[in-house]
Formats: C-alpha cells, sequence, structure tokens
C-alpha cells in the first residue's frame, strides 16, 4: 500500500476525529488529542537525540576527536542532577551558566531592538522640511512617516501612557485623555482579535481543502467513509450513554 | 420566550454549522473575489524581484504543522519566486517539530522548479538553541551546520560558495509562527549582523509585528493565508491561499452579520425589558 494512501486516510481520520468536538466532548476526540501530544513529543525526542547526541556530540568526539566538547556536555549533565536530592545543588552550576549568557545576550539586544528602536520611531518630527527649505504637512495615511501618522502616534501613545497611570484621578480633563486611550486600546484589541479570527479560520480552511482533496476517488474516499463511521460512532455514543443510569453525585 | 431570546440562546453548534457551510460552499464552487496587494507583502515581493541572479537567499521556516495552512502556503509561493529568479536559496528551521515537513516542502518546491540540491538549494535541518543557533550562524554557518539535513557536509556545497556566516546573507526570510521566529531573527540577527529581513508569520501574531515594519526593523511582512494568497498573485501562480480567500471573506461576512443580530437582539431585549420595568 503506498504511503500517501495510508497518510490521506490517517490524516483525514484524524482531522474528522478532532471536529467531532464542536458536537461534544467525546472518546474520538480524546484519541485524536493524545496522539497528537504523543507522537509530537515522540518525534521530537527522535529529532533532538539524532541531531544533538549523535551528530553534534558522539561523531565529533569519536570521529573527529573533538573532546572539548566534553565542557558543554559536562555543563549540560550537571542539570541532570535535580533528580538526585543530595547532589541537586550542583546543577545551580548549570543554571547560573544558561541565565547569565542568557540574560547577557538577550538584554542589550532587546533594549536596542525594541525600546530604542520603537521610541526612534514614535518621536518623529511632528511637520517635515520641503524640498525648498519650508515646512510641510504631509497627508499620507500609507507613508508612516507622515505628518497626519506621526500626529495619531503622539496622541495615541500619550493617552495610552495618561490611563495607565492610576496616581492621578481620572476626572476632567484627564477623563477625556483616558477615555481617548481607552479607544486606541480598543482599535488595537479590535485589530488583534480580527487577525485572529482571520487566523482560526484558515486553519479551518486548510483543514477542509484536506478533506476535500480526499474525498477523491483516488485516495478511495476516505472523508466519506471515515465521516459516515464518525457520525455513526456519535450516534451510538450518545444513544449508549442516554441508556446509562446518570451517575450518582 | 421571545424571538430576541430564542436567537440569543441559540445552540453554538448551529453556529458551527453556518460557519462551516460558510467554508465549505466558496471552497467547493470559487467565485474569485477580486484580492487587493498590499504594501508590506509587495515589500518582500520587491526586495526578492530585484536580487541579482546568484545572490544568497535564505529561508527560515520557523513553524509547525499546526500552522501549516497559513505558512505552508507563503513558503511555497517563496521558495518558487526566489528559484526563478535563480538565487541561491539556503533554508532552515529554528522549531525541531517542523523540520520534517519543511524538508519536504523544500524538496517539493525545488523538484517542481528543477533546482538541484547543493547547487541551487540546501536544506540545513534543525540545531538546537533556538535564538543561539542565530548568534552562532552570524559567527560560524559551518560550525552551527556542520553537515545539511541530508548529512552532507555543508562545506564545499556549491550553493554555500563564499558563504561564511549571516554578514553574507543578502536577504532573510523568516515564516514565523511563534518564537523563535521573525522577532528573533531581528533581535539576534538583522539588529547585529545587518542583513535585510522580511517575515512571514500566522494571522495571530500580525499585529505585534506591525511595529517593527513601521519602524523599517523589517522590510515587509506577509500576514497568514491572505498575505499568501497576494504573494501567489504576484508571482502569477495561483494556489491553496487564493482558493481559500473566497471562503475567507465568506466566513468573516457571516461573523459580521452574527455580531450584527446578535447585538440587534441584545439591544432590543433591553429596550423591551426598559419598556416592562416603565409600565410597572
Amino acid at each position: 500500500m503506498d504511503a500517501t494512501l495510508i497518510g490521506a486516510w490517517v490524516a483525514t481520520g484524524l482531522t474528522l476525529c478532532i471536529l467531532s468536538f464542536l458536537y461534544k466532548d467525546n472518546p474520538l476526540f480524546k484519541l485524536a488529542e493524545h496522539l497528537y501530544v504523543g507522537v509530537s513529543v515522540g518525534y521530537t525526542i527522535v529529532k533532538a537525540y539524532d541531531t544533538v547526541l549523535v551528530h553534534l556530540i558522539f561523531k565529533p568526539i569519536v570521529e573527529n576527536g573533538e573532546w572539548v566538547l566534553l565542557v558543554p556536555v559536562m555543563i549540560g549533565s550537571l542539570m541532570l542532577t535535580r533528580y538526585v536530592p543530595k547532589a541537586s545543588w550542583l546543577s545551580r552550576y548549570a543554571f547560573a551558566f544558561i541565565v547569565g549568557v542568557g540574560s547577557g545576550l538577550a538584554i542589550p539586544r532587546t533594549i536596542s531592538s525594541f525600546i530604542l528602536k520603537q521610541i526612534e520611531d514614535t518621536v518623529r518630527p511632528l511637520l517635515m522640511l520641503g524640498p525648498g527649505g519650508g515646512v510641510t504637512f504631509s497627508w499620507d495615511l500609507h507613508n508612516p512617516a507622515s505628518s497626519l501618522n506621526v500626529i495619531i502616534i503622539l496622541v495615541g501613545v500619550t493617552s495610552v501612557l495618561f490611563y495607565f497611570f492610576f496616581s492621578v484621578e481620572h476626572t476632567g480633563p484627564g477623563r477625556v485623555v483616558a477615555r481617548t486611550g481607552v479607544m486606541f486600546l480598543m482599535i488595537s484589541f479590535g485589530a488583534a482579535f480580527g487577525y485572529t479570527v482571520m487566523a482560526r479560520m484558515s486553519l479551518l480552511i486548510g483543514r477542509l481543502t484536506d478533506l476535500i482533496e480526499f474525498s477523491d476517488a483516488s485516495y478511495g474516499r476516505p472523508t466519506v467513509w471515515l465521516a459516515l463511521v464518525t457520525i455513526g460512532t456519535l450516534i451510538f455514543l450518545s444513544r449508549r450513554a442516554q441508556g446509562e443510569p446518570p451517575e450518582e453525585r | 420566550m421571545t424571538f430576541a431570546e430564542r436567537m440569543l440562546k441559540i445552540d453554538r453548534r448551529i453556529i458551527f454549522v453556518v460557519i462551516g457551510l460558510c467554508t465549505l460552499l466558496p471552497l467547493l464552487y470559487p467565485v474569485g473575489l477580486p484580492i487587493k496587494i498590499s504594501s508590506e507583502v509587495r515589500g518582500v515581493y520587491d526586495y526578492i524581484e530585484q536580487m541579482p541572479e546568484r545572490s544568497v537567499f535564505v529561508l527560515s521556516i520557523d513553524f509547525d504543522p499546526a500552522s501549516k495552512p497559513e505558512l505552508y502556503p507563503q513558503a511555497v509561493a517563496i521558495l518558487r519566486h526566489a528559484f526563478r529568479k535563480n538565487l541561491r536559496v539556503v533554508t532552515m528551521t529554528l522549531w525541531v517539530s517542523g523540520t520534517g515537513m519543511a524538508d519536504q516542502l523544500v524538496t517539493q518546491v525545488a523538484q517542481e522548479m528543477g533546482k538541484e540540491r547543493g547547487k541551487d538549494y540546501t536544506f540545513l535541518g534543525w540545531s538546537p538553541g533556538g535564538t543561539a543557533v542565530i548568534i552562532n550562524l552570524g559567527q560560524d554557518l559551518y560550525n552551527t551546520f556542520p553537515s545539511d539535513y541530508g548529512g552532507k557536509p555543508t562545506k564545499g556545497q556549491p550553493v554555500l560558495e563564499g558563504v561564511q556566516s549571516l554578514r553574507d546573507v543578502n536577504y532573510l526570510v523568516s515564516l514565523g509562527a511563534g518564537n523563535p521566529g521573525v522577532e528573533a531573527w531581528y533581535v539576534f540577527g538583522k539588529d547585529k549582523y545587518k542583513f535585510e529581513l522580511g517575515g512571514g508569520c500566522t494571522g495571530v501574531i500580525a499585529p505585534g509585528l506591525y511595529p517593527l515594519l513601521r519602524s523599517g526593523q523589517i522590510n515587509g511582512l506577509i500576514g497568514g493565508l491572505r498575505g499568501a494568497a497576494e504573494y501567489e498573485i504576484l508571482i502569477g501562480q495561483k494556489g491553496r491561499a487564493v482558493a481559500g480567500m473566497d471562503a475567507q471573506s465568506a466566513t468573516h461576512l457571516a461573523i459580521i452579520v452574527l455580531v450584527g443580530l446578535c447585538n440587534i437582539f441584545y439591544f432590543s431585549m433591553r429596550r423591551q425589558a426598559r419598556r416592562q420595568g416603565e409600565r410597572s
């Protein structure tokens, strides 16, 4: 039997099992869920073993004699001492090394990339100098550096920051500024939610596209047959649940 | 129970069926709604378009099968474009769970475009460390990936001729579904090693990456399935993403209608309750 054919049947079956959750929680969904978790963890372990232990540690040491690799191996192995209570203090050396290196690498780069660069982009001049030396005002919304966008960013950033400034009571003019900040936040959350909806719908489209593809006769129509099996199983499980006495609490 | 009350307490499964039908029907019977090209997607396309032949292009496939519907079409479209422009394509992944999928993707598109492994493209595979891999690549590519995914030594491969580190890369696009992804490539890669960077991402994380785009930290952004559809239109090879756009529009319309109806019913019930309060 062709591997593609087996893959098509497995993919279709698991997709239908997962989608059956939309009806209600059921054993088919649980089976697919557990398989997903198990397979992804298994795959990750095997890949990590092959790439790290075999190709990056074992082979370079044994075949190329790169004994210096034993130093990081030893530091990494210290982490495993967490499982031996008497020796668990040794793991602190490994963690200290990782936290130190991680912080050292991440902190300056993050400050430079996310704080300084973003501030630089926020504090652009409100008006632009024209070619002849005069001051111009650009209305182009598509250009991030246009005067109009700079003013919108100025109002947005100031009002949102003011909204999160809780030491001052939001009354009088302060209330107007805070409410403006809330409006900006709502627009931002709305855009984020819109994108999230789009993403979820894209995932559904992806699954349905596969189901349509696998309904073809060249695959043996797994979508049709497995949909019938799934629906039949759900009906059977539902009937059986009706026949059983209610659980005592 | 009034009609409005009944509608507000409608079984959620009816809504699932409505959304399911709105997705399925346009996939079976496409309408072909127009797709407008956004400036952020054009940013990536234009940069690849102006690159001279045999320039070094790195595609980091930083996602796994869970994000396949959105990012796979993006990867296919970008690879087709890069191969058509005869660029030297170097691919890799920072996500261990996406390694097999990435290899299959690259091999499939390369075969379709008649490209040779090792000469026109390579797939370096996965290396442990996440962001540390990016830093290592900036220092020495051959130390980070001594061999490619197939076990062939990276040193001596014609596709990597003259490439020692990320500083020798002309353009890098990260298709990310989270961390490490586009942000990590900027923070630990572009900011330090000064190569041009473009991004592709799932719809969920796209709003978070717009600040990077607007400040010029990345030169383009392909967001979700819609971004993939735009890229397919730009390269003139309609694929899965374009096919899904009708369904995307139909489901969005259905959601807008449902949200609108719910608000109408909610406000009508509130007005009804207020009237009853006034009478009593």
